[in-house]
């Protein structure tokens, strides 16, 4: 709706949960834990100006803009867009999805774990055999 | 489809000019492509680290989970305090890099300290945590032996490994104990988790999980991610904001435009799939332009003044 470029969801220890568009270009890992940090950052930054957080990020370039949206308080939002789109019609949808993603997290916080996804008992002596594997000199 | 992801954060913690970047920059030059992506470095123009060190290293699928290992380093300086503490959020287990020089042991303790106390600020502490303490310099002659930096800095009794990080001698061993225990303690925390599992989900950090995977187990925080492709509904949400590059003509828009004009969504955008309030707000707005407008016609046409006699 927005023409944004890509989209990415990420948490606010720098993981990224799931991303949308067009992100071939980018290193999502890198970027990922970059906006966590630069969140993180601003949030300080905030409060040392007396505002609990600022809730939207923006950051302008030349061809590519970033902007960042916080949803709920764990995760954050980040909209990749070039000038085939505006900065307000990003705003406008990034702000409506913020508020329905916030909604489903929500939600699904109140589900309980039916335990489906529990890992296996074995996992630490099969992951320690994979560590030998990838950590030897 | 859903994608099954363990995600672990580590960080390397120390004095300043203790070695953490050098670190992993040893890790970065030597492991393969396929396991290390991209390395980032937020630093000052002399090299010392600004920010934080980002590594992020892939390790293979193990039981059909994909692990993740995201390695971090922190600023040494004691002025970025701050910066530290927030690289520290949300971490699965940290390395203490110690300068083994004589002279420094007055730092490592410092550092050692500061460390507990900022992960105190999250509720975390040493001996739950998975941690490893290194010994680096290892290489150089005026070096304190074992045990004296034994006694200074372990009184947690955390496994230590001798390291030259300028040479790569312990860097991997480092690594493969701190992540092994991170595994470790993930298996650990699910078993006792299954007994309270209430009791859990209320965790604070416990973060991503429950967001992408709701049948995810609510103890490993934020480990076991079961859904990297969205699930559905939020795949709805998320793609209502993003249309494929192609589809779209280029703008013939000059590329400069200023912010405060384009801070303006086009109106006629706006009203194909404004939200609720919006569009009140939108039909409130058009309304009192049209009736302005129609009053100010008549006026000049003298026309309101003839009716209101």
């Amino acid at each position: 709706m927005s023409d944004s470029k890509c989209i990415m969801l990420i948490d606010r220890e720098g993981y990224m949960v799931t991303k949308t568009g067009h992100t071939e270009d980018f290193d999502m890992q890198a970027i990922s834990a970059l906006v966590a940090g630069s969140y993180a950052a601003t949030r300080e930054m905030a409060r040392l100006l007396g505002e609990e957080e600022f809730s939207v990020l923006f950051h302008q370039g030349k061809r590519d803009s970033i902007q960042l949206t916080l949803v709920g308080d764990r995760t954050i939002l980040a909209t990749v867009f070039d000038e085939r789109t505006t900065i307000g019609m990003v705003r406008l949808y990034a702000k409506e999805a913020s508020q329905k993603l916030d909604k489903l997290f929500e939600d699904i916080s109140q589900r309980e774990d039916d335990g489906s996804e529990h890992i296996g008992a074995d996992f630490a002596k099969t992951a320690k055999d994979q560590m030998d594997a990838v950590f030897c000199d | 489809m859903k994608k099954r992801e363990i995600q672990s954060k580590l960080v390397y913690y120390g004095p300043g000019r203790g070695g953490k970047t050098t670190n992993v920059l040893h890790l970065f030059k030597t492991m393969s492509r396929q396991v290390c992506g991209k390395m980032v470095t937020i630093d000052t123009r002399g090299d010392r680290t600004l920010f934080f060190d980002f590594l992020p290293l892939s390790i293979g699928k193990i039981m059909n989970l994909n692990i993740r290992i995201q390695v971090y380093t922190v600023p040494g300086q004691v002025l970025y305090n701050d910066t530290r503490k927030l690289v520290l959020r949300g971490v699965d287990g940290v390395v203490f890099v110690a300068d083994s020089r004589r002279g420094k042991i007055e730092e490592n303790i410092e550092s050692l300290e500061n460390l507990k106390e900022n992960m105190a600020e999250y509720g975390l502490t040493l001996q739950t945590t998975p941690f490893v303490i290194q010994y680096n310099k290892r290489d150089l002659e005026d070096i304190h032996t074992v045990e004296e930096l034994d006694r200074a800095l372990n009184s947690v009794k955390a496994p230590t490994v001798e390291a030259s990080a300028l040479t790569g001698e312990g860097v991997f061993p480092t690594l493969k104990k701190l992540a092994g225990m991170v595994l470790e303690n993930l298996n650990q925390r699910q078993a006792s988790s299954a007994m309270r599992p209430r009791m859990l989900a209320k965790e604070p950090v416990a973060a991503g999980v429950r967001e992408e995977a709701p049948a995810a187990p609510p103890a490993p925080r934020r480990v076991v991610r079961a859904a990297a492709e969205p699930p559905a509904v939020v795949k709805e949400q998320v793609a209502t904001g993003v249309k494929p590059v192609e589809r779209r003509a280029p703008r013939v828009a000059p590329r400069r435009e200023s912010v405060s004009r384009r801070a303006a969504p086009p109106p006629k955008a706006q009203a194909k799939r404004p939200a609720g309030g919006n569009r009140a707000l939108l039909y409130i707005v058009v309304t009192l332009v049209v009736l302005g407008g129609a009053a100010a016609a008549l006026y000049y046409t003298g026309v309101l003044g003839r009716l209101l006699g």
